[in-house]
């Protein structure tokens, strides 16, 4: 159940879209949702979707993995077209039955809808697909960086994350644990209604809590250990540089940017 | 910015625990009781003792995790209660603690070995030398960029212990590192911790509640009760198992053989711990009769 | 009537891409009050197989029965869970009531007995792991020792007094103090229960010391199976698939690698001392 969730998960790999600098596909992400959000015409979709096809080829992820990073959602996805569906009244009337009536309108508001999402989804998991999340972290820090001058937690917040990261898959593993442990003492997680369901999960959020804050503590002591002090004075064996790739991506984006703004203005 | 200090060395141990006393907050009793012990350079100690005997909390007096109530504790001539040196300390005292999964911080191995490095500002490229030399020197190389959940408990133990080498520390303490692993992993890790000691010279302070995982060790100390109450080498120490059954604890298996046998009438050497050592002891005396 | 494993063959994620078989055609009884110790080395499929035992995980082929009950079937499952008490490595971190007592009768509650029943049996099951009830019911679990709070987990599970009691090794990371207390706790409520137990241990001189009869798992199956001294007198065939083997057997091996006549199947260590006196004496007269 949560080792189907593909979002926000690496995919190995030494492709020229692996190997751009982290802060690259991080500013990459940021201009290709703004981008999704500047099309406001369905057939202008195209164009952001090729450019995120063409780069699922380079990055050489199987297209099906790609997608099913969309299955977390897809209950979203499908309720986002039927109310849209349903709920737009302008235009013409295409279907009509009993209480149910569908406009033209209604159905291109719900392609539009649904395909933006999908874009959106698709540009970001491309970017956790081939960033490992430490260099992302990393990137992130590195941008966040300026803003330390103003007293922004750049460093802190990057730890919290790595540290969140390292500790996200132990804790499945120990909720699996506790699960069963409680299941063996028949516990029921599966029956009654939500109140008493919600209720039977104490005695499995209980002991992850008290586990959690008992591996901060040891955590934090083997840190300590290991001369942490906080971002002051820290070096890094990985310092990131800017590539050639980098500089490509750069102007590939811009003509993406170009391409769509033109393609809005063209297409009536 | 963090300035590493090179000690001043003296005719005194590395280490030396000086009439230190701990209580811990709101506890009725002391966790340690006018504990002194002097760790020297290049030595193998083993700390053994039960739950509560206050080995743990000695261990984390080595490196000023814990400081003491009364009593101080040098380390190359620093005392642990001086703040400024603190990092120094740390520095130079590599721990490894009990539990695998808590003490690895980021999600690639070389990631988390080069950690300790990074905090103490070792200039990049010279970290990539350290980190490749200590992972080889724990025989992990092969598993640099894998991620730490997908290892093994000895194997998470042992890139813990490169995360130490990379800091090049003067002592290794082990802090009940074997306590959560398997037969295979407790083997792997006494046997390279052993190599490290033998091959590369550091210091290494093994607290352990396992007596066998002492007997190769230069000397063990046995605390019981927060006071430290018998030192000297294994065969000096086990072979006081009186006192040591008042403590409750257990003396290896083979020399409560070797005791029994001689106790009734075997003519077998007065210590024998291993039983390699018990083998040989009986061929000998066979072939002498 | 024993719990029955027949052909049972398990993979964890049937039918993916990444079908890994965890455990092949295992066929294994464990008879009403024996003592059955399980070894092998991590990722031998001990674990899994054990969860298997009360229906956690359901086979892919072959069968499992709890006396009449088929683990397979959900209702009969059910009624077979309440059979096989099961402790986890490390029971301790299920604990999550305000106190010792109510965490004890946790399971109870849920078998569906009654509050007041269910703390009669809690502060029995309590005083049976050397947990004093007038001392520690009251305490929260979070304050005991962690020899203290094994026990109190332990008690949660035989409070719903199984007929098997099902261990996954019990004494990991205890000391040598509060190892020897679980294990006199299991004698204890063999004793007091006849409930049989399985226990799942590293820990070749406690199985040695404990064990009536052992199983032996490697890469998934189950390879050998038998009386302890039977399994035990084939130490070199233990070592060679990585196992350890108890020290008495150890030393054997040792021993008649030098050349000297020990027999076999001697793996307790008074058995040892008394073979090996023998041999002195009789060195000493000839």
């Amino acid at each position: 159940m949560i080792k189907d969730i593909t979002l926000g998960q690496y995919f190995p790999g030494n492709s020229a879209i692996h190997r751009l600098d982290p802060r690259t596909k991080l500013l990459g992400m940021i201009a290709y949702i703004v981008i999704v959000f500047l099309v406001t015409k369905t057939p202008v979709f195209i164009i952001p979707a090729l450019f995120a096809a063409i780069c699922i080829y380079l990055a050489r992820v199987p297209f099906g993995y790609v997608i099913r990073s969309l299955k977390p959602i897809r209950f979203l996805l499908v309720f986002m077209f039927i109310v849209n569906l349903f709920m737009v009244r302008t235009g013409k009337t295409v279907i009509a039955f009993w209480i149910i009536s569908i406009t033209d309108e209604a159905i291109k508001q719900s392609v539009y809808i649904t395909l933006r999402l999908v874009l959106l989804l698709v540009g970001t998991s491309l970017m956790t697909l081939t960033t490992t999340p430490i260099a992302l972290t990393d990137g992130l820090e590195r941008l966040l960086m300026p803003l330390s001058k103003i007293h922004f937690p750049a460093h802190e917040l990057a730890m919290m994350m790595t540290i969140a990261l390292r500790f996200i898959p132990t804790l499945i593993e120990e909720a699996d644990k506790i699960m069963k442990a409680q299941m063996a003492r028949g516990a029921d997680f599966e029956s009654g209604n939500l109140i008493k369901r919600a209720k039977n999960m104490i005695p499995i959020l209980v002991p992850l809590f008290v586990s959690a804050f008992r591996r901060a503590d040891e955590l934090a002591m083997a840190m300590e250990s290991r001369c942490y002090h906080g971002g002051e004075g820290r070096t890094r064996m990985n310092v990131l540089k800017f590539g050639c790739g980098d500089g490509v991506a750069a102007a590939a984006f811009a003509v993406l940017t170009a391409l769509t703004i033109a393609a809005q203005k063209l297409i009536p | 910015m963090c300035v590493i200090r090179t000690g001043k060395e003296g005719e005194t141990g590395l280490i030396e625990i000086q009439n230190v006393s701990y209580a811990y907050e709101d506890a009725a009793a002391k966790a340690l009781n006018n504990v002194s012990l002097t760790i020297n350079d290049g030595e193998f100690v083993a700390v053994v003792g039960h739950n509560g005997s206050g080995k743990s909390t000695l261990a984390k007096h080595l490196n000023a995790l814990l400081l003491p109530t009364e009593g101080k504790v040098l380390v190359d001539g620093m005392d642990t209660a001086d703040e400024t040196d603190t990092l120094s300390i740390r520095q130079r005292v590599g721990m490894v603690f009990q539990n695998p999964d808590n003490q690895l911080v980021t999600t690639i191995v070389e990631e988390d070995v080069a950690f300790g490095p990074e905090n103490i500002g070792v200039p990049g490229n010279e970290i990539r030398t350290r980190v490749d030399r200590a992972l080889a020197a724990v025989g992990m190389e092969k598993y640099a960029h894998s991620a730490p959940n997908m290892l093994s408990g000895g194997q998470k133990q042992r890139i813990a212990i490169a995360g130490m080498l990379a800091m090049q520390p003067k002592v290794l303490v082990l802090d009940e590192a074997t306590a959560m692993l398997d037969p295979k992993g407790r083997r792997d890790i006494i046997d390279l911790v052993t190599k490290l000691h033998k091959e590369n010279g550091i210091t290494v302070v093994m607290i352990t509640q396992y007596m066998e995982e002492a007997i190769g060790a230069d000397r063990v100390a046995v605390m019981s009760g927060g006071e430290l109450i018998l030192e000297g080498t294994p065969k000096e120490v086990f072979s006081q198992d009186e006192l040591l059954h008042k403590h409750r604890l257990d003396v290896p298996v083979m020399q409560q053989l070797a005791n029994r046998l001689n106790a009734r009438g075997a003519n077998l050497p007065k210590c024998i711990l291993s039983v390699e050592e018990m083998a040989q002891a009986i061929c000998l005396s066979l072939s002498k009769n | 009537m024993p719990i029955v494993v027949e052909k049972l063959n398990y993979a964890y994620m049937q039918g993916s891409a990444i079908t890994k078989a965890a455990l092949t055609d295992i066929s294994l009884r464990i008879e009403d009050g024996e003592f059955l110790g399980l070894i092998g080395h991590t990722g031998s499929g001990k674990s899994t197989f054990v969860q298997q035992l009360n229906g956690l995980l359901q086979p892919n082929s072959g069968t499992v029965h709890v006396d009449e009950f088929d683990m397979a079937d959900k209702k009969q499952r059910m009624e077979g869970r309440k059979l096989v008490g099961m402790v986890f490595q490390y029971p301790e971190y299920q604990l999550f009531e305000e106190s010792v007592e109510k965490d004890v009768a946790f399971g109870v509650k849920n078998m569906g007995i009654g509050e007041e029943e269910a703390l009669e049996r809690a502060h029995e099951a309590m005083a049976l792991v050397g947990l004093a009830p007038e001392k520690f019911a009251a305490k929260s679990p979070f304050e005991l020792s962690g020899g203290e709070k094994r026990r109190a987990a332990l008690a949660g599970i035989i409070a719903m007094k199984p007929k098997y009691l099902v261990l996954d090794e019990p004494m990991a990371g205890l000391d040598p103090l509060g190892r020897k207390a679980i294990l006199d706790t299991i004698d204890n409520l063999r004793a007091s229960l006849g409930c049989a137990v399985l226990m799942v241990s590293h820990s070749m001189d406690d199985m040695a010391d404990r064990a009536e009869r052992i199983a032996v798992m490697n890469g998934g199956r189950l390879v050998m199976e038998g009386k302890t001294r039977d399994v035990f007198a084939q130490s070199e065939l233990l070592t060679s698939i990585g196992l350890d083997v108890p020290q008495a057997s150890r030393l054997g091996m040792e021993l008649r690698k030098r050349g000297i006549d020990i027999p076999e199947n001697i793996y307790e260590i008074e058995e040892m001392e008394l073979a090996l006196l023998k041999l002195l004496s009789k060195g000493g007269r000839a």
